[in-house]
């Protein structure tokens, strides 16, 4: 039994196929989260972001996006790739209310220190951009993606740079620590390093990725150079825009809320 | 079914290429100990004409490839790799090469299944069909496992173990190289210019 999508080297099929890895780590968290509200009494449950998380793990993880992901398309690993980082991540992040940040870190305690430190726009940034990097290597990606273990660390590097990526601009504070430009000045710095990986992909002779050269075809006629162009500019394009949002909503809701200071 | 297709699958693989040491020559491919001849066979190609192996194809590179157009996996993707190669390459390079496509499904192949498959990856491939002895001889002239049709649990779906190497024939006529399964396109890239420039006397102009 395959409990984790990889690379099997098997021609694609429509049937379907069941993942326990994936359904297991969706139960697992789903209770620790349920766990977590009741342990710290939250005054209000986030479902709607919990959810918003949950179903978009179970879509990014499970077949078919996950095996069309991890063994035939590289397009399609890219759009895990900005699910996780862009949508579960944050959705994650927001799924537990601003009351629960300071049971889990009480200030003064080792977490809320670690908490504050990942919140750091320049430790969170590098970081990001390392996990991003490194995981976009063509060796990295070749290698780890034919086994379960190493397609599960793909998955996981990539929901914790997102969860970097967000916190700090979605931290409350005491541990979130910028203000309305540092937030739209992170988030521009955070479109500038993932460029080189995408536009290694676009811009290649050949084929960046030997897993995605040599997988069997799903699409007839739809190459992999084709495949793995695609992935670059998903990549650069759909990575940027949510990000463009962001910038657009905090800059927005700054101005609305210094407007509405002003006028009180 | 799918678990004979695979046992064929890996059978063919184990036999043929990557067993194959790596190549010590000039050639990213695995290059053969002794060259073989091209089979002196008649094919017909997917437009209905006779096609003479040895004189359609004399005088320049010769890619050769046994598959059959319902291969899932290996012969599309050492189609569109060598199509995706060969488009990046200069025009009398491209002139140089003959990529030959024969089938080992004749049943299900017919011609206009096979000029619609093959020219899907480049106008210029060629697909040959024929009766299954001449198409045995010329996988047996090579040394090549015989292609194997597996029992079907349906009528006409089937799967066909086969030899998932290319056979790189020089324009002497000799087949020097093979390309296994696996073969990336950085590596044609490198051996296609070498293929043609096989033999060819030094001052030769290109056009």
């Amino acid at each position: 039994m395959q409990w984790w999508c990889a690379a099997t080297g098997e021609p694609w099929s429509w049937t379907w196929q069941w993942y326990p890895g994936v359904h297991l780590a969706v139960v697992v968290l789903g209770v620790a989260w349920y766990l977590l509200g009741r342990a710290q009494r939250w005054s209000t449950r986030p479902w709607g972001w919990f959810l918003t998380a949950m179903v978009a793990l179970l879509a990014t993880l499970d077949w078919p996006v996950g095996k069309l992901g991890a063994g035939y398309l590289a397009s399609v690993h890219t759009l895990q790739f900005l699910l996780l980082t862009l949508l579960v991540a944050p959705a994650l992040i927001r799924s537990i209310p601003d009351d629960g940040w300071p049971h889990s870190a009480r200030p003064g305690s080792r977490t809320f220190g670690a908490f504050r430190l990942l919140a750091h726009p320049l430790i969170a940034l590098v970081a990001y951009d390392t996990l991003v990097v490194v995981t976009h290597f063509p060796s990295v990606v070749d290698g780890a993606m034919t086994t379960q273990l190493g397609s599960f660390g793909i998955d996981l590097a990539w929901l914790v740079a997102g969860l970097l990526l967000w916190w700090p601009i979605a931290a409350p504070a005491p541990i979130g620590r910028l203000g309305m430009f540092g937030k739209m000045g992170f988030l521009f710095a955070a479109t500038i390093i993932p460029t080189i990986p995408a536009m290694m992909m676009v811009f290649s002779d050949w084929p960046l990725y030997e897993l995605y050269e040599l997988a069997p075809r799903v699409v007839p006629h739809f190459s992999a150079n084709e495949d793995i162009q695609l992935a670059g500019l998903t990549m650069k394009l759909f990575g940027d825009i949510p990000l463009w949002i962001a910038t657009a909503v905090i800059f927005f809701r700054g101005t609305a809320h210094t407007r509405s200071n002003a006028g009180a | 079914m799918r678990f004979g297709r695979a046992v064929i699958a890996t059978l063919a693989i184990a036999a043929c290429a990557p067993g194959a040491p790596p190549s010590s020559g000039p050639f990213r491919g695995a290059e053969l100990d002794r060259p073989l001849p091209k089979p002196a066979l008649v094919f017909t190609d997917s437009r209905g004409q006779p096609f003479d192996l040895v004189q359609a194809t004399a005088d320049r590179v010769t890619l050769l490839f046994f598959g059959y157009t319902h291969c899932p996996d290996i012969c599309p993707v050492h189609l569109a790799n060598i199509a995706a190669v060969l488009d990046k390459m200069p025009d009398d390079v491209q002139r140089d090469v003959m990529v030959v496509f024969v089938t080992t499904d004749p049943a299900r192949d017919s011609l206009a299944v096979l000029d619609r498959w093959v020219t899907g990856f480049d106008s210029r491939f060629v697909g040959l069909t024929g009766d299954s002895a001449t198409i045995a001889d010329a996988q047996a002239q090579l040394g090549l496992i015989p292609a194997l049709r597996t029992a079907a649990q349906e009528r006409n779906h089937y799967g066909v173990g086969h030899a998932t190497q290319v056979i790189a024939f020089t324009r002497d006529g000799l087949a020097r190289v093979q390309y296994p399964f696996g073969t990336r396109q950085r590596d044609w890239a490198e051996d296609i210019p070498k293929l043609v420039a096989f033999g060819r006397p030094p001052d030769a102009g290109t056009d």
